[in-house]
């Protein structure tokens, strides 16, 4: 068990650059994950940690050593693979057992933990078996168990669940959080599915190109979001953005002034000025129906999705597509008049140009 | 009847008639050879030829009793299967190194050496040979036959490696592997049916090669091949005698070659990743 911590790490391939400068402490027992798009370095960031790609610049510490230089197999680390990356030649027991026969461990002792993973993982019955003869559940438990069974400093895992179905997915998803309150080693999680993100981490660090735009527990980056990348990226539906003017302390929609969209109530920024063009973030469970409230904005329904739990409807407001999550005894029909106002105290309002949360 | 479109069907006779050219092309000479090592001398050059025949062993006898043939067998085996391992040592290694990195150059270089004529290296194999004292000995034909092995066993294991997820080598990597263990443990096992396929035709190549037996070897380390050109005198050639030498020499390379097909279908890298 050990802290990671980056200090303006670089990585470059040739001319170009994946991570130009990047900041992070990872404290000892804490569940981390990288979360951002495709190409945001989330996976060459957990590739360097591993040791399989090396820095261009900056310095890596797993606890107290610097570990710039140190190859993927002297680091103590475990990764579980995105493929799961299974030795095909060797039983599901050799798997697990390999990591501790290179480290020369004694054999009474290498049984003795391979049974207690397979254990732990509820894969005692498939030990012998070839990994070819292993659903894809069951290769991600033997691949989580090969990790485990080496009690490294760090976990990393590389986008490990996506390859199983989404129910499968789920419940291992739950199993690795159990898990990881259970080893109580630092663990360190790529995927680019925000779900995973917020169920998992105990923080979680949002990239985009290489650069990290923000880093909070699950909570602060959905309620309080860093700026418009982060409110677009967490939370699904996706936050609707609207361009917005400031008015006294209304906000109108910018291309159509009459529609006032919220108030600023007492809490107005000081940085907003009379006048000035905004974007207006509401998540679309922010919305709620009031058909007393005067200042709700009428809508007209375009879309309808009954999701079980809840109903997304989506609407235009001045030509801008938003979704609005409702109470799923409301249903309305396309064409339908509504009357939204978001929930106040909810809404977000970043800088046009930078995209950077006003507050 | 059957179920096939008329294009379909049209494509299988078109496929089977290629298919029974190319078996003609292949099988006709070599059956001509068998053929004609079972005749007597006369009939062996007869024109036109005889397809009817009373089989004699006649050539076999004779080729038993002119030649040391075994001892020459001897030598075809000692020379083939040291360079056949040796072009294993060497090139298998370097195809996983060549597969890992990505650098497939010096594999080209090597398979340039392969594709020259064997010529270009002999004068100067002889004079090095020579220095050393090494003429006719085994050790000047299995170094210089390794130059035929070594590339074949180098391109045919690339695939295989290049076919093991990267992944699974950088697993071995974060379970402690250094990459000569990664080699060792993890790629070599997967790759035994390339390394089958490679050392069986490394050694058909080897067992074949002609030039350098002729020239580097003598009476006692002459390989199979290189003693048959004794039948072919300059007044006259014991073509029956060859013919039976040839259908000998080539028994061990058709073997083989039967069982190389078993090898071919390699499923050992399934269950490495998902699927």
């Amino acid at each position: 068990m050990a802290s990671i911590s980056m200090r303006s790490l670089v990585k470059t391939y040739g001319d170009f650059t994946v991570i130009p400068g990047l900041d992070l402490e990872i404290a000892d027992h804490e569940f981390v994950v990288l979360v951002g798009p495709s190409g945001c370095g989330k996976s060459t960031l957990l590739r360097v940690l591993a040791g399989l790609e090396r820095i261009n610049g900056g310095d890596l510490y797993i606890g107290d050593d610097r570990v710039n230089d140190v190859p993927a197999a002297r680091r103590d680390i475990a990764m579980v693979f995105q493929d799961y990356a299974l030795y095909p030649h060797m039983t599901v027991r050799q798997n697990m057992a390999f990591a501790l026969e290179m480290r020369g461990m004694d054999k009474a002792e290498i049984e003795t933990r391979v049974k207690r993973a397979a254990g732990l993982l509820h894969i005692e019955d498939f030990l012998d078996r070839r990994p070819k003869a292993l659903s894809g559940g069951q290769r991600q438990r033997v691949a989580m168990g090969r990790a485990i069974v080496r009690d490294p400093r760090v976990f990393l895992f590389d986008e490990p669940l996506s390859n199983l179905d989404a129910k499968l997915r789920a419940q291992v998803r739950a199993e690795i959080k159990a898990l990881s309150q259970q080893l109580r080693t630092t663990m360190v999680f790529v995927t680019h599915d925000q779900v995973e993100a917020m169920t998992m981490a105990d923080r979680i660090v949002i990239m985009k190109s290489g650069i990290i735009q923000q880093v909070g527990s699950p909570e602060d980056v959905y309620e309080r979001p860093a700026n418009l990348f982060v409110a677009g990226f967490i939370g699904s539906p996706a936050m609707n953005v609207l361009p917005v003017t400031v008015a006294g302390d209304r906000l109108v929609l910018s291309n159509a002034r009459s529609v006032q969209i919220a108030s600023l109530g007492s809490k107005r920024p000081a940085a907003l000025i009379e006048g000035a063009t905004v974007d207006l973030g509401i998540r679309p469970e922010h919305f709620e129906v009031a058909p007393d409230d005067p200042n709700a904005i009428a809508v007209t329904v375009d879309l309808v999705e009954p999701l079980g739990s809840d109903t997304l409807i989506h609407f235009k407001l001045a030509e801008i597509n938003a979704i609005a999550r409702v109470s799923p005894d409301l249903r309305p029909k396309p064409g339908d008049s509504l009357s939204l106002s978001p929930v106040p105290g909810k809404i977000h309002l970043f800088e046009r140009e930078t995209g950077e949360v006003i507050r | 009847m059957s179920d096939a479109a008329p294009s379909d069907r049209s494509l299988q006779i078109l496929n089977t008639v290629l298919l029974v050219l190319a078996g003609c092309v292949v099988m006709v000479p070599t059956l001509w050879m068998v053929a004609s090592s079972f005749k007597q001398s006369f009939e062996v050059t007869a024109y036109p030829p005889t397809i009817i025949f009373t089989p004699t062993l006649d050539n076999y006898v004779a080729l038993s009793e002119t030649t040391p043939f075994l001892h020459y067998a001897f030598n075809s085996m000692i020379v083939t299967m040291a360079s056949t391992a040796l072009g294993l040592i060497l090139g298998a290694p370097a195809a996983f190194v060549a597969s890992w990195t990505r650098i497939t150059w010096p594999a080209i270089v090597t398979l340039v050496a392969r594709m020259a004529p064997g010529t270009l290296f002999l004068l100067p194999w002889y004079v090095m040979f020579r220095q050393v004292d090494m003429i006719g000995s085994y050790w000047s034909l299995i170094l210089t036959h390794a130059v035929i092995t070594m590339p074949i066993v180098i391109w045919v294991l690339i695939p295989f490696f290049d076919n093991i997820p990267r992944s699974v080598y950088e697993a071995a990597q974060v379970d402690g592997c250094s990459p000569a263990r990664v080699f060792w443990r993890i790629a070599l096992p997967l790759v035994t049916a390339g390394l089958a396929v490679s050392a069986i035709l490394a050694f058909v190549f080897s067992w074949n090669y002609f030039l350098f037996a002729l020239v580097l070897s003598n009476s006692d380390t002459k390989t199979l091949i290189a003693a048959s050109f004794n039948f072919i005198g300059e007044g006259s050639t014991n073509w029956g005698a060859l013919m039976a030498a040839a259908t000998l020499i080539a028994l061990p390379p058709l073997i083989l070659a039967v069982i190389v097909q078993r090898w071919l279908i390699s499923g050992l890298t399934l269950g490495a990743v998902k699927g």
